[in-house]
C-alpha cells in the first residue's frame, strides 16, 4: 500500500501542470540541480585538500567534525525557511478503506527523498572515501556517514514537528528558534565552544562506532513524536497550516482620495497582503535591501561603475521586479471579473499599477540611502538608477506583462514555487538589468563615467515626463493581448 | 446503520451542527434538505470522520467512527472534488479504488456497467486527468467511485448539482435501482426537492444545524417542503 501511495506521489509530481507545461523550465531546473550537485560533489572530493591547506598539520577529519554541528544548525534554519510540509496530499485518501497508520507513515516517509536530505550526502560520502576511510577503516567510516545521515533525517523530522506546531502552538516554534539562535550566539561570544563540542560528539562515533545508536534512537523518537501527533490530527482542517483567517486590513482611507485609481491600488494592496505567495514576495524584497552589503565597501567593486549600477538597479527595483514579473497573473483568479467591470479601463488598470510601484521603488531607494556611508558615489548612482527604474524599467515590465499567460495559485508559498515561471521571466529580467549597463558602457569606455550615469538618469527622466504616452502604449498592448491572457487564466 | 448522539460542531462560538439524536436504519434512504449554512456538509464530514466533532459521537454499526476505520469498508462517499485524486486518469482512479476493495479489473468494468448511460461516453477512455474534466463530469466520476465497492452505506453531497437535466434523471434512476436491488442505505443531501423526494423515502430538514422536521415521503411531501421553504 505504501508503494502505491508513493507511486501516486510520483505521478502527482510528474503530472503537475507546471512540470508538464514548461520544458525550458525543467531544463533550467535540471541544470541547476546538476550544477549544485556537482559543486557539492567536487567539494566533497576536494575538501580534504582544502581543509589541509587551511589548517596545515591538523587532523582533517577532526576539523570537519568540528564544523558539523554548526552546519546542522544552519541546515535547520534553511529548512525552516524553505522546506514545505507534506500535508494535504492525504485528503483524497481519508474516506477510503486505508488504515490511518499507513497514511501517516506515508506522509512521514515521503519527506525523506528531498534535496535537503540527499544533497549533504554528496559531500559526506566522498569525504568519507578520501579522508575517513584511510584513517579509520571502511567499517567505521560507513558508521560515521550513517551517523551523519541519521542526524540529517533527525533535522528533517524535528523541523517537521516544530513547523507544524507553528499554527497551533506558535510559542513552541518560537522557543525552538530562540534555542537555535541562542546556541549560535553563545558560540559567537565564546561562551560555548560549539566547535569543540561538535568535534567531541562526532569524533566519539569514530572511536566507539556503537555510539551511532544515539542518533538512531533520537531519530526514532522524533519520528514517533511526529507520528503520534499526526495520527491524532488527521483532520484536514487541523492539518492545514493556514486556517481560514479573519479578514485583516481595513480600508485604506488615504487612497480613497484618488478615486477609481485609489480603489484599484487598494484592491491590489489587499491582494498582496492577503495571500501567502505575494506576502512572501514582499518579504523577499525586504531581504534584497541588504543585497548591497555583498558589494559595497569592497575595493574592486567600488572603483568601477558597472557593478554599482547593477546593484543600484536591484536595490530600488527588486520589489518591482519580484512582483512585476508575474503581472497581471496575480489577478488571474478574478481576471474575467476585472475585464467585465464597468469602470476599469486598461489605461487605468496600468496607471494603478504604475502608481503602486513608484512609491515602493522610491521607498526602497530611501531605505537604502544609508549605503551612502560607503561613498557619495553610491547615492549618485542609486538616484540615477531610481530614475531609470521609475521611468524605463516599469515600462519594460509592462511590456512583458502581456506574455504572462499562466494562472497563479496565490495560496502557495513563494520559495521553490515555479508556478508561472517560464522562459519569458528570464528573457524579461535581462533587459531590465543588463540594458542600463549597456547604456552606461560607451560612456564608461570613453572615460566619462559620470556622463553615463547622467544618461541613465536622463533616460529615466524622459520616461517619467512621457509616462502618460507610455502608459497608453502599455494599455494598447494589453488590449491587443487580453483575450489570450484571459484564456490562459481560465485554465487551471 | 448510523446513530448520532448529541453531535455538535462549534466554530468560533457559532454552533454549526447540533443534533441530539438521529438514527438511520439499514436499507433506509434519507434525503437531507436545508438552506445554505444549515450544516449538511459539516454533518457529512463528521459522519465520515473528516472533521473532529466538538461534542458527541457518530456510531456506524455501533462503533464510533473516530475510533475505528472499519466503517470505511462498507461506506462509499463523495462530497466534493477533494475526494478525487485529480492527477490520475479516470481508469487509474477506479482501478485504485477497486484494488482497495479487492476488486479485479474485470469486476471494476462490471461494476461500472450501470453507469454507462450516466457517463454518456464522456468519462472513460478519455486519456486525460481527472482535474481536466468539467465539474459535472468530476461529480460523475466521484459518485461512480463511491458506488464502486457496492457499499452498504452511500453518502452523497448534492449529487444533482452541476449535472445536466438528462444526467440528473439518469442518476436518479440509478440511485433508485441501487436502493431497490442492493438495499443500499443512502444519505443524500440536495437542493433539488423533487429529485430528492423521488429517490428518498425519508426526508430530514436541517436548519441552523438542527433537525426541524423528519418525515416519510408521501405524495404530499413536495408540497409540504415547498411550503416550508417559501419564506
Amino acid at each position: 500500500m505504501l508503494l502505491t501511495l508513493l507511486s501516486h506521489q510520483w505521478k502527482a509530481k510528474l503530472r503537475s501542470s507546471i512540470f508538464q507545461k514548461s520544458l525550458v523550465l525543467n531544463i533550467i531546473l535540471g541544470l541547476l540541480i546538476l550544477y549544485f550537485g556537482s559543486i557539492f560533489l567536487l567539494l566533497g572530493f576536494g575538501l580534504h585538500k582544502i581543509l589541509g591547506n587551511m589548517y596545515p598539520g591538523q587532523d582533517v577529519v577532526g576539523i570537519f567534525n568540528s564544523a558539523l554541528l554548526f552546519c546542522f544548525l544552519i541546515d535547520l534554519f534553511f529548512r525552516f525557511l524553505m522546506q514545505e510540509l507534506p500535508v494535504l496530499a492525504v485528503q483524497p485518501y481519508l474516506h477510503l478503506p486505508i488504515a490511518k497508520n499507513k497514511l501517516v507513515h506515508y506522509v512521514l516517509v515521503k519527506s525523506v527523498p528531498s534535496i535537503f536530505n540527499l544533497f549533504p550526502l554528496l559531500v559526506f560520502v566522498p569525504f568519507m572515501y578520501t579522508s575517513v576511510m584511510p584513517a579509520y577503516g571502511a567499517a567505521v567510516a560507513i558508521v560515521w556517514v550513517a551517523t551523519l545521515l541519521l542526524v540529517t533525517l533527525l533535522n528533517n523530522y524535528l523541523l517537521m514537528y516544530f513547523k507544524r506546531q507553528m499554527s497551533t502552538k506558535p510559542l513552541y516554534t518560537l522557543a525552538f528558534g530562540v534555542a537555535i539562535v541562542g546556541l549560535m550566539l553563545l558560540d559567537y561570544f565564546g561562551v560555548l565552544q560549539l566547535k569543540a563540542i561538535s568535534e567531541t560528539l562526532f569524533g566519539a562515533v569514530l572511536v566507539n562506532p556503537w555510539l551511532a545508536v544515539v542518533p538512531l534512537v533520537l531519530l526514532a523518537g522524533t519520528y514517533l513524536l511526529n507520528f503520534y501527533y499526526l495520527k491524532a490530527h488527521t483532520y484536514p482542517e487541523e492539518l492545514e497550516l493556514r486556517k481560514t483567517n479573519t479578514a485583516t486590513g481595513g480600508d485604506i482611507a488615504f487612497l480613497n482620495r484618488f478615486g477609481e485609481l485609489g480603489k484599484l491600488i487598494e484592491l491590489e494592496l489587499k491582494l498582496i497582503w492577503r495571500h501567502k505567495r505575494t506576502r512572501s514576495i514582499a518579504m523577499m524584497s525586504v531581504m534584497f535591501l541588504f543585497y548591497g552589503f555583498l558589494f559595497y565597501g569592497k575595493g574592486k567593486f567600488m572603483d568601477g561603475f558597472g557593478t554599482l549600477i547593477f546593484v543600484g538597479i536591484i536595490l530600488s527595483g527588486m520589489p518591482m521586479f519580484n512582483y512585476g514579473q508575474f503581472l497581471p497573473g496575480w489577478q488571474s483568479g478574478h481576471f474575467d471579473g476585472l475585464l467585465t467591470q464597468k469602470n476599469i479601463s486598461p489605461y487605468q488598470f496600468y496607471t494603478a499599477k504604475y502608481w503602486m510601484m513608484v512609491p515602493v521603488t522610491v521607498l526602497a531607494f530611501i531605505l537604502t540611502l544609508p549605503y551612502g556611508f560607503f561613498g557619495y558615489k553610491i547615492i549618485l548612482i542609486n538616484a540615477a538608477t531610481l530614475l531609470y527604474n521609475v521611468g524605463v524599467n516599469v515600462f519594460v515590465i509592462f511590456f512583458f506583462s502581456v506574455y504572462n499567460k499562466e494562472r497563479l495559485d496565490l495560496s502557495k508559498g513563494a520559495t521553490f514555487n515555479w508556478q508561472g515561471v517560464g522562459a519569458s521571466k528570464f528573457v524579461m529580467m535581462l533587459p531590465a538589468m543588463a540594458l542600463p549597463i549597456l547604456i552606461y558602457l560607451p560612456f564608461g569606455l570613453t572615460g566619462i563615467p559620470y556622463a553615463g550615469i547622467a544618461a541613465l538618469g536622463g533616460l529615466g527622466f524622459l520616461g517619467i515626463i512621457f509616462r502618460k504616452q507610455l502608459l497608453q502604449w502599455s494599455a494598447n498592448r494589453f488590449v491587443a493581448h487580453k483575450y489570450k491572457l484571459a484564456a490562459g487564466y481560465r485554465q487551471s | 446503520m448510523l446513530t448520532i448522539h448529541n453531535l455538535q460542531k462549534i466554530y468560533n462560538g457559532t454552533t454549526v451542527v447540533n443534533l441530539t439524536e438521529l438514527t438511520i436504519t439499514a436499507g433506509e434512504s434519507v434525503g437531507l434538505v436545508g438552506n445554505n449554512g444549515a450544516g449538511k456538509t459539516t454533518l457529512f464530514r463528521m459522519i465520515l470522520d473528516l472533521i473532529r466533532p466538538s461534542k458527541g459521537e457518530v456510531l456506524s454499526k455501533g462503533t464510533n467512527v473516530m475510533q475505528s476505520g472499519d466503517w470505511k469498508n462498507y461506506t462509499g462517499s463523495y462530497l466534493d472534488e477533494g475526494f478525487l485524486i485529480d492527477y490520475l486518469t479516470t481508469e487509474e482512479y477506479f482501478k485504485f479504488i477497486g484494488d482497495l476493495h479487492g476488486l479485479s479489473g474485470g469486476d471494476v468494468v462490471e461494476r461500472l456497467a450501470p453507469f454507462t448511460d450516466l457517463f454518456n461516453g464522456e468519462i472513460l477512455n478519455q486519456r486525460k486527468y481527472i482535474r481536466d474534466y468539467s465539474k459535472g463530469n468530476q461529480k460523475k466520476i466521484g459518485i461512480a467511485a463511491a458506488a464502486l465497492s457496492n457499499p452498504e452505506l452511500l453518502i452523497l453531497d448534492e449529487p444533482f448539482a452541476n449535472l445536466d437535466p438528462s444526467s440528473q434523471i439518469r442518476l436518479k434512476n440509478l440511485l433508485k435501482k441501487f436502493r431497490e436491488e442492493k438495499q443500499m442505505t443512502m444519505l443524500i443531501s440536495s437542493h433539488d426537492l423533487s429529485h430528492v423526494i423521488d429517490v428518498c423515502e425519508r426526508i430530514v430538514i436541517l436548519e441552523k444545524g438542527q433537525v426541524v422536521q423528519d418525515m416519510q415521503t408521501t405524495e404530499n411531501t413536495l408540497q409540504e417542503l415547498e411550503t416550508y421553504f417559501t419564506v
